[in-house]
């Protein structure tokens, strides 16, 4: 029996404990989380009143950075044109083909309308794409900096052909 | 479970820890036991600023970064669907996609852009306010007018 429970033990083999406890005899968990430690930074520059360090005033810029604002800029400004049409829709009388006509009764161009529709177009797709380029990076791939900038350029010429096509449709 | 510490096993006698993160410094220590004994102690610890409670431990935000990637596939693979099968099913998947989309996306834009607790408490509950009245928002057009997919139809036949 002894035998047993020893030759157990030195496998590691759980017996009786719950599975959530530390079990360590000479370890403590650390003090602060890293969210913790990001708050007191910044509470510490508030306090301190300091003066934020020039960033994108001085550093040159890049194909790789200005995409990346791009991305997050499609966002915000796509999902604020989804808040406003959802909160239109709640607010506003009448219901969407009402809408449509409406506009198109107001008779632009189809010059004028063929850019309204790149100019909804583009964002999507470059999002999208951009998106997919982002997601190859999370499974680690395309790191390398000839190939982001490679991906890049594939991405921005998609998104303007994607757009060019469906505003065309 | 805020606490979870992802570790294989000990056993009782000359045990190596197998642990994969290192949030757990190895210190002498006298209260192993009294540790053992509670370990809420460390829920106790959590700022009420979040909804995961995030203590040291706690895979509340990888959980979350994984989260967001798979919304994110999900989402990609919406548009095919959308464009061959449009319909009611498609039309409120997409609503809550996107809206669960940018509701991550843009708290990420304020996790970057806001700080300090009662700051970044406030555009949280904001955040959440406008996601909320985007997806009744859609959710309503979706019932009672023409729904998303036709919607885009429409917009684009003009």
């Amino acid at each position: 029996m002894a035998l047993l429970l020893r030759t157990l033990g030195r496998q590691g083999i759980c017996l009786s404990r719950p599975q959530y406890t530390v079990l360590f005899r000479h370890a403590a968990p650390m003090g602060t989380t890293a969210k913790e430690e990001m708050n007191k930074f910044w509470a510490k520059n508030t306090r301190l009143n300091r003066p934020m360090s020039p960033h994108i005033t001085v550093y040159k810029w890049s194909v790789p950075m200005m995409m990346s604002i791009t991305h997050r800029g499609t966002g915000v400004g796509l999902s604020g044109a989804i808040s406003a049409f959802a909160l239109a829709a709640l607010v506003l009388p009448g219901n969407y083909p009402d809408y449509l006509d409406m506009i198109h009764s107001l008779s632009v161009g189809p010059g004028l309308i063929g850019l309204a529709k790149f100019g909804i177009a583009f964002p999507v797709s470059f999002h999208t794409y951009n998106g997919i380029r982002h997601l190859l990076w999370d499974i680690g791939k395309g790191f390398k900096i000839p190939e982001v900038y490679r991906t890049g350029y594939t991405v921005i010429g998609l998104s303007i052909v994607t757009s060019i096509a469906v505003a065309l449709l | 479970m805020a606490s979870v510490v992802r570790l294989s096993c000990v056993c009782r006698r000359g045990f190596k820890p197998l642990f994969y993160q290192s949030t757990l410094l190895p210190r002498p220590l006298a209260i192993p036991h009294k540790y053992q004994e509670q370990p809420h102690l460390l829920t106790a610890r959590i700022h009420a600023s979040q909804a995961l409670y995030a203590g040291p431990g706690s895979k509340a935000a990888s959980l979350h970064w994984t989260a967001e990637r798979v919304l994110s596939i999900l989402l990609l693979s919406m548009g095919p669907v959308a464009y061959f099968n449009p319909g009611p099913v498609i039309d409120y998947s997409l609503a809550a996609a996107l809206t669960l989309h940018g509701h991550w996306g843009l708290g990420q834009v304020l996790t970057d852009y806001v700080h300090g607790e009662s700051k970044i408490k406030a555009a949280k509950a904001s955040l959440f306010l406008l996601s909320t009245v985007t997806f009744a928002g859609l959710c309503y057009f979706n019932y009672n007018d023409v729904g998303i997919c036709k919607a885009v139809a429409l917009l684009w036949s003009k």
